[in-house]
């Protein structure tokens, strides 16, 4: 670019260019053309620009080779559309839209769908300005992301992989630990029944050591349920931490958390949390552990939907009676209305691997804070859940200083 | 301590059971009477080897965890000593590596808790068996 510059520098303002200095300048415009050109190429960074009110679009060759079309094919809406991504169309037109009425800088991340059925990352960058007639002129770079985002979800299937084997691997220990302690009283259960069977076999019968293995036995039944016992209380051991809980931060750390989750499985969520909420005192982790059930059910519940867009609606606003109500609906496959208490009882799951005790957890925790959980089928596809909870005066909090954790 | 005899003036063999759970001794012995052994027991390895019994003892119904020496250097340490005795293993811990380790270390038999009586009993005969 530098080059050129200073080749035109040197051009006479006017009268007589020799030959020689035109084809300098020539020579310096085409060495400048082709840095940028090796430049793109580099980077896999194409660009456009695009004049909005002609529709007049022209492409750099890198962008022709990011979307792998014949380069100096006329760039239209229509040829666009046949290679971006049919999930990211909506996407498109709705870009279209507002650049055409806005006239602000924008980025966009979208897919393209190629004919090898492979799909490459693209991130656009446009910048709004006016040409010489004065009209919208955007003028974009788009890069070729997709090595970077392939690595990144590599990365984030592999930390969740790994965070889902620890948090086996701690079940398993626990679960080892459960039967080590409710074996040892059963193993006594069983010798003393064995023992007791053969004294009364014997001839003649030995009544009294039958008795004693008889009172043993009831000795070590009880051993195993004080074991059940003791590890009921050390799970609800946790008193609640009562304190002032702004529910929209809470909601926004849940979806940071499940951010990447959500991506993966291809969920558009969209957040209308109402603004000037009033506090609630509760606590906040159990809180949060009934969105994280919630919002991981509502993706979950969407897996096998391909006809439409996976749109996550996560709202908060004030409810009435002085409450705050969260509600997270999904677009899935809802649930047999018959069905509808049923969901929220231990144990009760349609998941292959589930454990079923999300629901009727996350009810005794919003049960908890004095408020309530329920269900509803949507008027077109899908399920709301939403959970409404009293925003506590300072009154009422004195009058209950302890929220306790659900019974086991 | 003299043995239990039984019609014919025979001694029943000795079998000495160790076990640092209270219930395993106080249940064990009672069933391997009735299998028509005699019985020890002892809650550490420290206490067998301690006592006198060490000679005269047919079988070991060893457990795997104790604190102190636990059921493989029990084992271990008999093999250093030149001790013969055959050993039934008993544990709670469901470690098939240990199993393993056990039953090529020369162990008769090794038991999860909870174990038959029948079992135990098919352990023993094969252990005792002259």
């Amino acid at each position: 670019m530098a080059e050129s510059a200073k080749a035109a520098k040197d051009l006479p303002r006017e009268g007589f260019i020799s030959g020689a200095t035109l084809e300098s300048v020539e020579r310096a415009l085409r060495r400048s053309q082709a840095f940028l050109a090796e430049c793109q190429r580099l980077s896999q960074t194409g660009s456009f620009s695009w004049r909005v009110v002609t529709d007049e679009i022209t492409w750099s060759e890198q962008l022709y080779r990011i979307y792998e079309l014949e380069i100096g094919v006329p760039v239209t809406l229509e040829l666009i559309r046949t290679r971006v991504h049919p999930e990211d169309l909506t996407l498109l037109e709705k870009m279209i839209e507002q650049a055409r009425d806005g006239g602000n800088d924008f980025e966009w991340l979208y897919r393209l769908l190629m004919p090898d059925h492979s799909i490459k990352y693209l991130h656009a960058v446009a910048h709004a300005t006016r040409d010489q007639d004065g009209q919208l002129e955007y003028i974009a770079t788009v890069q070729d992301v997709t090595a970077r985002r392939l690595s990144e979800e590599a990365r984030d299937k592999a930390q969740s992989e790994l965070a889902q084997v620890a948090r086996i691997m701690s079940l398993g220990a626990l679960t080892a630990s459960i039967a080590h302690e409710v074996n040892q009283p059963l193993s006594g259960i069983v010798t003393n029944a064995s023992t007791c069977l053969r004294m009364l076999s014997a001839d003649p019968p030995n009544v009294e050591g039958a008795r004693e293995t008889a009172r043993r036995t009831i000795r070590d039944a009880n051993r195993a349920s004080d074991v059940i016992t003791r590890l009921r209380t050390l799970f609800s051991k946790k008193d609640a931490a009562m304190e002032e809980v702004d529910l929209n931060d809470a909601v926004q750390e849940v979806i940071a958390l499940l951010l990447t989750d959500l991506r993966r499985n291809r969920v558009i969520l969209v957040a209308e949390l109402a603004g000037n909420l009033p506090c609630l005192t509760g606590d906040r982790i159990q809180l949060q552990q009934v969105i994280l059930n919630l919002l991981r059910n509502a993706s979950e519940a969407m897996s096998g939907v391909n006809d439409r867009p996976r749109e996550l609606l996560i709202r908060t606003e004030r409810d009435e009676n002085d409450h705050l109500r969260l509600s997270i609906r999904d677009v899935g496959t809802g649930f047999d209305p018959e069905a509808a208490e049923k969901l929220f009882r231990a144990f009760y799951t349609t998941k292959k691997d589930g454990m079923g005790i999300g629901l009727s957890v996350s009810r005794s925790i919003v049960e908890n804070h004095h408020g309530r959980l329920w269900a509803s089928l949507n008027d077109g596809p899908g399920v709301t859940f939403s959970f409404s909870i009293p925003c506590q005066s300072e009154a009422s909090m004195a009058a209950n200083s302890k929220v306790h954790p659900p019974a086991a | 301590m003299k043995l239990p005899q039984d019609r014919n003036g025979a001694e029943h063999a000795l079998i000495a059971v160790v076990d640092d759970d209270e219930s395993v001794r106080e249940s064990l012995p009672d069933l391997i009477q009735e299998f028509g052994f005699a019985v020890h027991a002892f809650s550490s390895a420290e206490e067998f080897f301690g006592s006198d019994s060490v000679g005269r003892t047919r079988c070991l119904v060893l457990d795997i965890a104790m604190p102190g020496m636990n059921g493989l250097d029990v084992q271990r340490a008999l093999k250093d000593r030149g001790l013969k005795i055959p050993i039934i293993f008993i544990t709670a811990q469901k470690d098939d590596a240990v199993r393993r380790r056990a039953l090529e270390q020369g162990a008769v038999a090794f038991l999860f808790k909870p174990f038959s009586d029948t079992a135990l009993l098919g352990a023993l005969n094969s252990a005792v068996e002259p």
